[in-house]
């Protein structure tokens, strides 16, 4: 059976590679621009898998995730910089909102390294318990594996989360 | 002491008629009355009684010999105090009744109540009165001793405790914005530093500069005031007060910077330029013969070409005169909290013994300071005395190793590397360590060190460099003492570089230039993690510029480039081809995106270009252990464009395979995270509940409401806050100052806790602070255009941070109202 992978990223750098570097049967590739469309392709299909990019200062503002009046109120009125706020983190505003509509068993990963910060991670994990991030340095085809699930080691989307990780780092 | 009853009654005969002529016939006849009583028995009663009669005696007539009388009584009745007292009057009356063994007591009784120069008055009088010549050696060397704890006596405390980070890092600030031209925000930053460490000289020093650049002459002069009132042999301060008072017009003001500029002559003999200085302005004070000694000592360490400029000086030196107004008198010395060090006495005495300068003295002196050092440790001035000791004595090994003693109880000091550094210079072969001297002495603030540090960039040819360093000087030091030399020296610089580059046959003094230049880079550059924790406020502007590095450079690079080598290495030549269009539109851009490489190459410069900022160049590309893996990958990759391009065209394997693998493997050893948790790390303050009672306190002190709120604090033992502290304190000190307008006596609590955003994930630091005055409080009261300047300066500052102030429902417990102030807060640290 074809399983679809959602994409969600501002260009398509992520889908491109895929299809370049990585492509596999039987797997669909299904590129979304901003969370409008992402929402749209969740409704219309069903989705096995979603890749989720960070940063997405190509999308205007309009199209952005994110309450902007609320950013803007907490930067004190200065609009730019809560576009910018919303456009720099807007990977986990997506997942914020496609929280909702996402079975939490989807498997999702966010083109962010978690590796010093396993706390944001497990807190993240409370709403989105499939989440997993993706290492720096990680190669395009194994992003792949790790969205369908057929790779074990790290942060896999299909391993259990476990109980989150507060207590287990001190301040320095 | 004077002692026995028997003379009683030749005093009174030797006041006798002619006494009776001086005191009144009541107090003959009272001073008989006691006499008498005396001779009757010198039990304690009759004794006691004979004393109120005397005492009477001196209030009819205070004649010297009843107060000699009286003082008998005294000593006889073991009262010492009164005894002491009667004779020093009876001294200060006629010396000649006192005795040898009186002076003896007196002095004696001087020195337990460190009355040093009364005490040598007394062993000055006690030399002449004796004939015994062993007591009168004895006094002289008593007197000698004596001198040195009255001149120790007379020498100030140093002033100003090291300066705390937070202090420093707003100098630093500071003098970025005066490299800036932002002077409003340098002056700003510069009160803060002061305010945080009173007495701080640098902070001093560089608000006199900034002072002097505006022509603030009444501002510049306070701040060079306090500058000297902490450290009184600061070269720079005496030289820029020197410099501005002169330019004034009183004649006072002239007089005292005279005798500014002899002190600094004093301080630093190698300034020989000083002398010359001096001279020409004694020369127009009107003061021809010592404008002629101090042009004298000019030339007598000049050579031939300075001797003969200055012989038309020495010739007509005495006929100019010029008539000054008379002026104002001096400004009084501000008063600067005293450093507080059970070291000081000792250091106060070598002073004294330094002073003198001889041989014994200078023993005697490094003897104190070394108990000095081991009463306390950590006082730099007692090392670095010992230094200028050594360095006298011709002992320069000693010297340097007194200096770095100094330097290791106080690296914030510039003084003590100035003089390290002046020491390292006139020793052969140690120009690079005097030049590493000069580099810490800059760091901590001196701006004499910019004008070494721009010579020695001259010796080195390297004249970019050398003018950089000339600019900063004349911004930061316009009243300086190498100010004339800098001016010429930049003019001369800059004369050049035009020359050379409208010289079109300069071309390969440019190369030469270019490649020394190059070579020096290499060498002195700064990496990102000692910029960014030497000046932590730079992480704020360098977050987003190392989270666009990461992002679209190490994590999409490492997504690419080793399976695309991959690909690459197939056997079909149409996927080979798809495989190279897509690195080139990724690698080298494609219309309406920007490729991976301009990202790499404009994070770089953009951080450079801040660092240069901060007056700091970062050598990124070879010496920077996180950057460098990118630099290096970045390079391998251009070299890729031409094979691209030939397996785009004709799909063959053109060799680039290997390089993409190489890249590969140095995008994979850079640690993003690293670069973030750095950033982080530097520019995040620990706070603690004591430090805020600490803030409270000041507060409370500094507006002397006499009140004293209560304090509670709740919440973690240490919170990471991703805020500088010097901002984190303005915060507090705003909020505290309001809360106690508001209310002196009522009840404030700080709860605190970790808390994470609901969507990002990433940890907050909150703080709501509550009290229990009535009243209200909105959060357009602090964030609307209405606020007032300690409200607005809480949300600018809190925003600045990218945080969140505002009004919330207070928590339980009593209170009335709470404000809310949500700051990043640091991941716990990962354990390894």
């Amino acid at each position: 059976m074809t399983r679809t992978v959602l994409v969600v990223e501002d260009g398509t750098e992520y889908v491109d590679a895929m299809r370049s570097l990585a492509s596999r049967d039987p797997v669909e590739l299904v590129r979304a621009a901003d969370v409008h469309e992402a929402r749209r392709t969740i409704a219309d299909r069903r989705v096995d898998a979603v890749f989720l990019d960070v940063v997405f200062d190509r999308t205007p503002p309009e199209k952005l995730a994110g309450d902007l009046e609320a950013q803007i109120r907490r930067f004190g009125g200065d609009r730019s910089r809560a576009e910018r706020h919303l456009a720099e983190n807007q990977g986990f505003y997506v997942l914020n909102e496609l929280a909702g509509i996402l079975p939490a068993t989807t498997p999702v990963v966010i083109a962010y390294d978690f590796s010093v910060e396993p706390d944001r991670l497990a807190a993240l994990r409370r709403a989105h318990p499939n989440l997993s991030g993706l290492p720096d340095g990680t190669p395009i085809s194994e992003v792949l594996g790790r969205l369908l699930g057929e790779v074990t080691s790290g942060d896999t989307p299909g391993a259990p989360p476990g109980p989150p990780r507060t207590s287990r780092g001190r301040w320095r | 002491m004077t002692g026995g009853f028997a003379l009683a009654l030749s005093v009174l005969a030797a006041l006798g008629p002619s006494g009776s002529e001086r005191c009144p016939d009541d107090a003959t006849a009272l001073a008989q009355e006691a006499e008498t009583l005396l001779a009757s028995g010198t039990d304690p009663a009759a004794l006691e009684r004979a004393r109120r009669l005397y005492r009477r005696v001196r209030i009819l007539c205070p004649s010297p010999d009843f107060l000699l009388r009286a003082a008998d009584l005294a000593c006889v009745a073991g009262d010492e105090e009164e005894c002491g007292d009667l004779l020093s009057e009876v001294a200060e009356a006629d010396g000649d009744l006192v005795t040898p063994a009186d002076r003896m007591l007196l002095a004696r009784r001087a020195e337990s109540r460190r009355a040093w120069r009364e005490a040598i008055s007394h062993y000055v009088a006690l030399g002449k009165a004796t004939r015994d010549a062993s007591l009168k050696a004895w006094a002289g060397d008593r007197i000698r001793r004596l001198e040195v704890d009255a001149e120790a006596q007379s020498i100030a405390a140093p002033s100003a405790a090291p300066p705390p980070p937070e202090a420093r890092r707003a100098l630093g600030q500071a003098r970025r914005a005066v490299a800036a031209g932002d002077l409003a925000s340098a002056r700003e930053k510069l009160e803060l530093a002061r305010r945080l460490s009173p007495g701080y000289v640098e902070a001093a020093l560089a608000l006199a500069a900034l002072e002097t650049r505006e022509g603030r002459v009444a501002e510049a002069v306070r701040a060079y005031r306090e500058a000297l009132a902490g450290d009184p042999g600061r070269f720079e301060a005496l030289v820029g007060l020197a410099n501005v008072l002169w330019d004034e017009p009183d004649r006072a003001a002239k007089e005292e910077a005279l005798t500014l500029t002899d002190r600094a002559i004093a301080a630093r003999p190698d300034a020989t330029e000083l002398l010359k200085v001096s001279a020409t302005r004694w020369a127009d004070f009107g003061d021809a013969p010592k404008a002629l000694a101090r042009l004298d000592a000019y030339r007598r360490r000049a050579g031939a070409a300075e001797k003969r400029a200055t012989e038309s000086l020495r010739e007509t030196l005495a006929r100019r005169v010029d008539s000054l107004l008379a002026g104002e008198p001096a400004a009084e010395e501000p008063e600067i909290p005293e450093l507080s060090s059970p070291a000081i006495d000792e250091w106060k005495v070598a002073q004294a013994y330094f002073r003198r300068g001889d041989p014994d003295s200078l023993a005697a002196a490094l003897d104190h300071l070394r108990e000095a050092e081991r009463l306390d440790p950590t006082f730099a001035r007692a090392p670095e005395l010992a230094g200028a000791i050594h360095e006298r004595r011709g002992d320069l090994s000693l010297a340097q190793k007194a200096y770095e003693r100094a330097v290791a109880a106080d690296p914030a000091r510039a003084g003590t590397y100035e003089r390290l550094a002046l020491l390292l210079a006139r020793q052969p072969g140690k120009e690079q360590e005097a030049d590493e001297a000069w580099a810490s002495a800059e760091q901590a603030g001196s701006s004499e060190a910019l004008f070494h540090l721009a010579a020695s960039a001259l010796r080195q040819g390297q004249r970019g460099e050398a003018l950089a360093l000339y600019r900063r000087y004349l911004a930061e030091s316009p009243g300086g003492l190498h100010t004339e030399e800098v001016t010429k020296a930049v003019e001369k610089l800059e004369t050049r570089r035009r020359a050379l580059w409208a010289a079109g046959g300069g071309a390969a003094a440019v190369l030469l230039v270019a490649a020394a230049v190059v070579a020096w880079r290499r060498r002195t550059g700064r990496t990102f993690e000692q910029w960014i924790r030497a000046q932590p406020e730079g992480a704020r502007d360098a977050r987003p510029i190392v989270g666009r590095l990461r992002h679209e450079v190490v994590k999409h690079g490492g997504l690419l480039l080793a399976d695309a080598a991959r690909k690459l290495s197939e056997a079909d030549p149409e996927t080979r081809r798809r495989t190279a269009t897509l690195l080139r539109t990724r690698l080298f851009g494609a219309p309406g995106t920007r490729g991976l490489l301009a990202e790499s190459s404009d994070a770089f410069d953009r951080l450079e270009a801040l660092a240069r900022k901060d007056g700091v160049r970062l050598d990124l590309v070879h010496r920077d252990p996180l950057f460098s893996p990118i630099a290096r990958a970045s390079r391998i990759l251009r070299r890729t464009q031409a094979s691209l391009a030939r397996i785009e065209q004709d799909g063959t394997m053109a060799g680039s395979v290997e390089s993409l693998e190489r890249a590969a493997t140095l995008l994979r050893s850079t640690s993003g995270p690293r670069m973030s948790r750095l950033l982080d790390e530097a520019s995040s303050t620990l706070v603690r509940a004591e430090d805020l009672r600490s803030i409270l306190e000041d507060v409370g002190a500094e507006k002397a409401s006499g009140g004293s709120p209560s304090f509670e604090w709740s919440g973690p033992d240490v919170v990471a806050v991703r805020i500088d502290r010097a901002d984190w304190e303005t915060i507090w000190r705003n909020l505290f100052a309001n809360a106690l307008e508001a209310g002196p006596e009522g009840r404030l609590g700080v709860f605190a806790e970790l808390a994470r955003d609901a969507v990002t994930g990433t940890p907050v630091a909150r703080f709501v602070l509550a009290d229990d005055v009535a009243g209200a409080l909105t959060s357009d009261m602090i964030r609307g255009r209405a606020a007032d300047r300690g409200w607005g300066v809480v949300a600018d500052l809190v925003r600045r941070h990218d945080g969140v102030v505002e009004v919330v429902p207070p928590p339980a417990g009593g209170y009335r109202k709470g404000i809310r102030i949500d700051l990043p807060a640091l991941e716990p640290e990962v354990p390894a």
